[in-house]
């Protein structure tokens, strides 16, 4: 975007028409941006702040004892870096790959599977722009964007006018959402909702086969098959159709083989092409999925040992706290004490925890060591893959005495 | 304190399906210590036939409780038109994630929005404070 528009960097969406009002160096008022993304710009000009067991230290001592927790440990996990710049994760893996350590990001238990299948071609996909431009049929499935994605639907998927779609969502676009409830996204696709069973989306999805294949379409759950042949015909009426996958879908299905194949079925059956993208929340999740594949061929949970990768779910986070495989922690951009099981994240509390995050966190507040790091797109700049893969750079809004995450890992890994 | 009562209080299992909220996420950008982002979370959205059940009203705190853990949530009404009985709703949060399983069968991935808990009257015990 050309002019004086930033960056948001409160999302996947990375909304790149953002308009900011400075007042003495601070962010004082936003414009075009959506409640979350207000409120993330706002967030900034914080002092610097480098903590040791709680009390304030300068930087070199933070980096010293971080440095230390990171030579002791056998087996140190790097977690976190959805909310970090391409150039701060790359960072990220080389400290990781020095230090023999176990890497993954929160994709592991969200979207990691789905953007892992996408990355080995397993389907079709687009992007964003392609979507505003030609998309007559859009699918969000367990995935409600007016929440998680506040501007999805205005600036790409749904009511702005596209290249070829001229006449808009009164004539030219269908929003269908199917989910568990009756979601803000479900309300905007009024009767387009198809509100199926906890737990029923597999078979839903192979009713939708066995309707766009012209069989009748049935479910254990007693799903109308009229209703459901009516969803299969609008998606096989399609000439650009996309489907946008939610949590909610992923985490129903025991694997992606079926809405893989619907995928599949619906091009070979749809008027025109069907895609699927992932929700991915975290503004730079699928940058890290993309920067550890190109690295290692995987998107996640990986162990590093003399430069090689090792992989599997036992290298999740979950998973190697649950077996507390791990003796160290050097986390940046989560919160994992919020953001886990109470059940499992409690183990964090038995290891030394590196923290490195713009704000206070449950997480942060537990560390032995804290960086108070700069906030990406609003204090310091670099490059992000937006969820639907494109990727985009970003200047920094305001001046900040603090770090940025990426100047931090340098800085650790030159102190190994 | 008429302790019998208490062991009296209509008690329903339920299985709680987690979600993201648009105010709740903002509420915890701007302090996720705060009050706001406490009272967006420790929320329980239920079923109307549900509230009559345990005889509590939209507003008043329930204790939602498993073998993971055990909060004090204000309890709502859902306003879905579909009967939704047994099944209730939390803005994925600290709150939620307190009762969420260890168990993952070693995939990694734990039951966010697959909870089994529950409800009973928390006869106005204040909502779970954040804390470890």
């Amino acid at each position: 975007m050309e002019g004086n528009h930033n960056i948001c960097t409160g999302c996947g969406l990375l909304c790149d028409d953002i308009e900011v009002e400075l007042e003495k160096e601070i962010v004082n008022k936003v414009y075009t941006a959506c409640r979350v993304g207000v409120a993330h710009m706002k967030e900034g000009s914080r002092e610097a702040s480098f903590l040791v067991d709680g009390k304030p230290v300068d930087e070199p001592a933070a980096i010293e004892k971080a440095a230390e927790i990171l030579k002791n440990a056998k087996n140190p996990l790097i977690f976190g870096l959805g909310t970090s710049t391409n150039e701060a994760q790359k960072k990220a893996i080389e400290l990781a790959k020095k230090l023999n350590a176990t890497l993954d990001d929160t994709s592991s238990f969200c979207l990691g599977p789905v953007v892992e299948a996408l990355l080995q071609e397993k389907f079709k996909t687009c992007t964003l722009d392609d979507v505003r431009h030609k998309g007559d049929v859009m699918v969000f499935w367990g995935a409600d964007p007016s929440d998680s994605h506040p501007r999805h639907l205005s600036k790409f998927s749904y009511f702005p006018r596209g290249e070829q779609k001229q006449r808009g969502w009164e004539e030219e676009r269908t929003a269908i959402a199917i989910d568990i409830r009756k979601s803000h996204t479900a309300k905007i696709c009024g009767n387009y909702f198809f509100q199926i069973p906890p737990g029923g989306d597999a078979e839903f999805i192979n009713a939708l086969i066995d309707g766009v294949s012209g069989k009748l379409p049935k479910t254990s759950y007693g799903y109308p098959p009229k209703k459901l042949l009516e969803l299969a015909n609008i998606l096989k009426g399609a000439k650009f159709g996309t489907i946008f996958m939610g949590l909610g879908l992923l985490y129903s299905l025991e694997n992606l083989d079926p809405i893989i194949r619907l995928v599949e079925v619906l091009n070979e059956k749809a008027k025109g092409e069907f895609h699927l993208i992932p929700m991915v929340g975290h503004y730079n999740m699928r940058g890290f999925n993309q920067n550890l594949f190109a690295e290692t061929g995987y998107v996640n949970s990986v162990k590093f040992e003399n430069g090689e990768a090792k992989h599997g779910p036992e290298y999740s986070t979950v998973e190697a706290l649950k077996a507390k495989t791990v003796d160290a922690a050097l986390i940046i951009g989560s919160d994992p004490l919020a953001s886990l099981p109470r059940s499992i994240a409690k183990n964090l509390l038995d290891i030394p925890i590196i923290s490195i995050d713009p704000c206070e966190t449950l997480t942060s507040k537990k560390a032995k060591v804290y960086f108070g790091n700069a906030i990406s797109g609003v204090e310091c700049g670099g490059t992000a893959t937006r969820m639907d893969g494109v990727e985009v750079s970003f200047n920094p809004i305001i001046e900040t005495k603090r770090p940025s995450d990426e100047e931090i890992l340098t800085k650790l890994t030159e102190a190994l | 304190m008429d302790f019998g009562s208490f062991l009296a209080a209509p008690e329903i299992k339920v299985k709680i399906v987690t979600y993201r909220d648009i105010f709740q996420n903002k509420a915890m950008i701007e302090d996720r210590f705060g009050e706001d982002y406490k009272n967006t979370s420790a929320v329980i959205k239920m079923d109307s036939a549900d509230l009559n059940q345990l005889s509590v009203k939209k507003g008043d705190t329930v204790i939602v409780k498993n073998s993971f853990g055990k909060i004090v949530a204000r309890v709502e009404e859902s306003g879905y038109e579909t009967s939704h009985k047994g099944i209730a709703y939390m803005p994925n949060s600290p709150w939620s994630n307190m009762l969420v399983s260890d168990e993952t069968g070693g995939s990694g991935v734990p039951k966010f929005k697959d909870i089994e808990a529950t409800v009973t009257t928390a006869k106005g015990a204040k909502i779970t404070d954040l804390e470890l």
